[in-house]
């Protein structure tokens, strides 16, 4: 494979850094060449963040370009439509969690929030295949809202098996790599709810 | 980023396991050259993209026995890293492009007669400003001290030159200035482990080593019918010829061969994005590429030999045209018939990041092949897409302290200029700083305007934190631009500077004595969050502990600011407006009443840092809330600029964003018809601890 790409699309403090390094070690397993290009700036809360994550034989660089990106992971709605907008390729694959944040500009109304239908009806157009769910609400059954990212990751995972040139359990294997100990098993288990909501997810069709 | 080896969890970087790849960031990677290198000491000072070399590094420091620290400023860390390779030791330190500036005069000195201990000296350009005041390429500065810069194209070889680098250093015994860029620093890449170099250099001091009188610059020394400094000069120029003659070999110096007359010369991330268009390219011809790893000194005759068979030539470097103006000087001589492109003659632009999309552009008009792009009907599908989607721009955080501050300074600065009418005809001035609080520059609804033509004072009026820095440059300019506007004679209103904790160690000190000594009548504003915050919490004479958490003295800048000579200096908490806002009007009424330089430290500690705390302990943070009764729809609480406080058009009235607000309370103070309050009556929040 010369190269695959995904675009990780969030909200600073979401946990996008975590699952950009997880899928580049599950790379670095099956012996590809793996790029990262991680944009955060300030510490603070709540800015937009992206990664661009480049695995296959021929990467050299961190960055993708517009309409490349194979599958995007949009942790929250409007971040997903900004950056799925510019690099998911016609047919690319995104999975979009649907719990919204609010940025300071919709919450002053300088700018408004755009509908979560809007939002996916976007992708539609943009000839995305989408599959979309409050993501939030399985981490937060779990008991940690903030497993979302992980529970993300399982979702893609199930949905994307057949395309990915690494396997679901190479994705697991570097979970546990990743994650301080005490937080293994949670990971785990919200990568597995993630993967289990996506053979049932029905609307989709690939 | 941890990894766990069996049990023990270590940092990956540390981990010993040559001929296995992990997954690093750019920095990570530059700390790992410096472990494999065998590193003794390593300083720096925080600065956005370079600071995780030396948190890197402190984290596995004990393990390694490792010195590292996080220094005041980056001229200070440079010179510790001088004095540790001045005893023999393997030093490196690190810097953004800004604070190689600082650095420049022990940097430009050092090299006349050099140091015995290899020295790297990181630097990481920001082009495209990211996280930067300026786009500045610092490769010319290195280049006019005059010592070997090499460039990295990737993660791994930065691993690669920042290891190969203390080698170098101690066969030509000057520094090796090491450039990355943001892509590089700030991104991640596969790095394949080597060894890590066990031995460590002997600490000695011999004063005469190598060179007589070598670490004094006014030593009498004597060479080739000089003595002192310029003696020492005509020893480094050698050097530099040696150096010049070791690059021509130099693996980082490569040709790939093409198959036409076209070429293309590229350095750094330039080469990495070479090499990703080429793989995207239908190219009918294959050009010749030379990879340059050294941008100074050149491969002169090896850049000579490529240029000879071909008629033109793409430079692709990130930054200024550095080696581009370098090869046309070369191919006057050599082949002044040959075309040389690049970002000197606009073939890419001048400023701006150079990005992939660019080199894919240039790429194919060079070679003549089709570079793909998107079709009409798909980019009238974006336009209209992009029509819903919402700016997140970016501010201070729910709860920062900076947040009061700024409402407290906003009032303050009106109400002197109202008070003093009668002296005050016209505008204050607000110098700002780099930190978090640099927020208060970046204009987020302000307006498109035009610029003014007159030479006059001009009053401004501001509704929000965001607009209310006037000027704002580097670390430690607002305090001494300040005192040049008051001596220049500025009276119109009020001359004020704002800076933070760390920023006031780093280069507000000496300011701060010039503006007592000289009397100037300025009103300081310290804010004062006991962290480097902005680069991402890393700790300063304010917290308590050190780069590697031992414990520390904690510098109280009131103390600090009273030895400068600062007669009246408050302390107070931007949590309390409304005392907070009494001190500054007190502190400016005796600046302007009695011509003295007056300081205000508001002091809190950073928001986020004690939200972690408070998570990490399993507190659940409570909010506030708006009564919608009472809500009379005044927006006072907007104007705060807070994210956690919206907006509702359609009620009129405030709301407060539960999942963001973290129980500061500014915007209850703020509230005329006291409509906010706590949603519980147990408030856990910032304000508690």
């Amino acid at each position: 494979m010369k190269y695959y790409h995904i675009m990780i699309a969030g909200v600073g403090g979401q946990g996008n850094l975590l699952l950009s390094r997880i899928i580049g070690d599950a790379a670095i397993s099956k012996g590809l060449k793996v790029r990262l290009g991680e944009t955060f700036g300030a510490a603070q809360r709540g800015g937009s963040v992206h990664s661009h994550v480049r695995v296959g034989e021929e990467v050299y660089g961190p960055l993708m370009l517009e309409d490349e990106a194979d599958a995007l992971l949009a942790l929250e709605p409007l971040e997903g439509l900004r950056r799925g907008l510019q690099y998911l390729r016609k047919g690319g694959l995104a999975v979009l969690n649907t719990r919204k944040i609010n940025s300071f500009d919709t919450n002053v109304g300088v700018a408004e929030y755009p509908s979560i239908e809007d939002i996916i009806n976007s992708f539609r157009k943009l000839g995305a295949r989408i599959v979309h769910h409050d993501f939030t609400k399985i981490a937060e059954e779990i008991g940690y809202p903030r497993l979302m990212n992980v529970v993300v990751l399982g979702a893609f995972a199930g949905i994307a098996e057949n395309e990915l040139p690494f396997t679901t359990e190479d994705l697991k294997t570097a979970i546990r790599n990743r994650v301080p100990p005490r937080w293994v098993e949670l990971n785990i288990r919200a990568f597995d709810k993630g993967y289990e909501f996506s053979k049932k997810y029905s609307e989709f069709s690939i | 980023m941890l990894l766990k080896c069996g049990v023990v969890v270590v940092h990956i970087v540390g981990l010993d396991k040559p001929g296995s790849r992990f997954l690093l960031q750019g920095n990570e990677a530059v700390a790992r050259g410096a472990l494999e290198g065998g590193v003794q000491v390593a300083a720096g000072y925080p600065g956005t993209p370079s600071s995780e070399v030396i948190e890197t590094l402190a984290e596995i420091a004990k393990d390694y026995g490792i010195y590292v620290e996080w220094s005041i400023n980056e001229k200070v860390a440079f010179d510790v890293a001088v004095g540790a390779a001045s005893v023999g030791a393997r030093a490196i330190v690190t810097a953004k492009n800004a604070g190689v500036n600082w650095y420049m005069d022990m940097f430009a000195t050092v090299v006349y007669g050099g140091l015995p201990g290899g020295l790297v000296v990181y630097a990481a350009d920001d082009p495209g400003a990211f996280y930067s005041s300026t786009e500045q390429d610092t490769r010319p500065l290195a280049k006019s001290v005059g010592v070997l810069i090499l460039e990295p194209a990737d993660q791994g070889e930065s691993k690669e030159m920042v290891r190969l680098g203390f080698d170098y250093s101690e066969k030509f015994e000057l520094p090796v200035f090491v450039r990355s860029v943001t892509r590089i620093s700030h991104s991640s890449g596969d790095v394949l482990y080597g060894e890590i170099r066990k031995e460590r250099n002997k600490i000695f001091f011999n004063r005469h080593y190598g060179l007589p009188f070598r670490y004094n610059v006014y030593g009498p020394y004597r060479y080739k019918g000089e003595t002192g400094p310029s003696a020492k000069h005509a020893w480094q120029l050698e050097r530099l010829d040696e150096i010049r003659e070791f690059v021509e070999e130099l693996p980082f110096n490569q040709v790939e061969e093409g198959n036409a007359d076209v070429g293309i010369i590229a350095s750094g991330i330039g080469y990495s994005y070479v090499k990703d268009a080429l793989v995207r390219l239908d190219c009918g011809i294959k050009p010749w590429v030379l990879k340059i790893g050294t941008p100074y000194p050149l491969p002169t005759r090896k850049i000579s030999e490529f240029l000879r068979n071909l008629k033109k030539v793409l430079v692709i470097e990130e930054g200024d045209p550095f080696i581009e103006e370098q090869i046309k000087a070369l191919s006057k001589d050599c082949c002044p018939d040959i075309k040389i492109l690049g970002r000197g003659t606009g073939t890419i632009r001048s400023f701006g990041e150079l990005g992939l999309s660019q080199v894919l552009k240039a790429l194919a008009d060079l070679t003549g092949s089709k570079s793909y792009e998107l079709d009409d009907e798909r980019r009238n599908v974006k336009a209209e897409i992009k029509k819903i989607v919402a700016p997140r721009s970016s501010m201070m955080c729910a709860g920062c302290p900076h947040l009061g501050t700024y409402w407290v300074l906003r009032f303050a600065l009106h109400k002197i200029v109202n008070k003093y009418r009668d002296r005050f005809k016209g505008a204050w001035i607000v110098n700002g700083d780099i930190g978090c609080y640099e927020m208060g520059g970046y204009g987020l609804f302000a307006k498109e305007i035009e610029p003014q033509k007159e030479k006059a004072t001009r009053r401004v009026s501001i509704d929000n934190p965001y607009e209310i820095l006037d000027s704002n440059y580097i670390m430690g300019g607002g305090i001494g631009v300040a005192q040049g506007q008051y001596h220049a004679g500025y009276r119109e209103g009020p001359i004020v500077a704002v800076a933070g904790d760390s920023t006031f160690f780093h280069a507000c000190m000496p300011a701060l004595l010039n503006a007592t000594y000289n009397k100037a009548a300025v009103t300081f504003l310290v804010l004062d969050n006991s962290w480097t915050a902005m680069t991402g919490h890393q700790p300063a004479p304010t917290t308590g502990i050190t780069a590697t958490g031992s414990p520390s003295k904690v510098y109280g800048i009131e103390e600090i600011a009273r030895a400068l000579g600062v007669d009246d200096v408050w302390v107070t908490d931007p949590y309390d407006l409304k005392k907070a806002e009494e001190v500054l009007i007190g502190a400016m009424e005796k600046t302007v009443n009695e011509n003295k330089t007056t300081l205000v430290i508001f002091k809190r500690e950073c928001a986020l840092q004690v939200v972690r705390r408070l998570t990490r302990e399993g507190k659940i943070i409570t909010h506030y809330l708006v009564d919608t009764d009472k809500c009379v729809g005044c927006r006072l609480c907007v104007q705060l600029g807070c994210p956690a406080v919206g907006w509702d058009k359609n009620s009129k009235k405030a709301f407060i964003d539960p999942t963001l607000c973290v129980s500061c309370s500014l915007c209850a103070q703020v509230c005329p018809v006291k409509a906010i309050k706590p949603s519980t009556e147990r408030v856990v929040g910032v304000k508690e601890v």
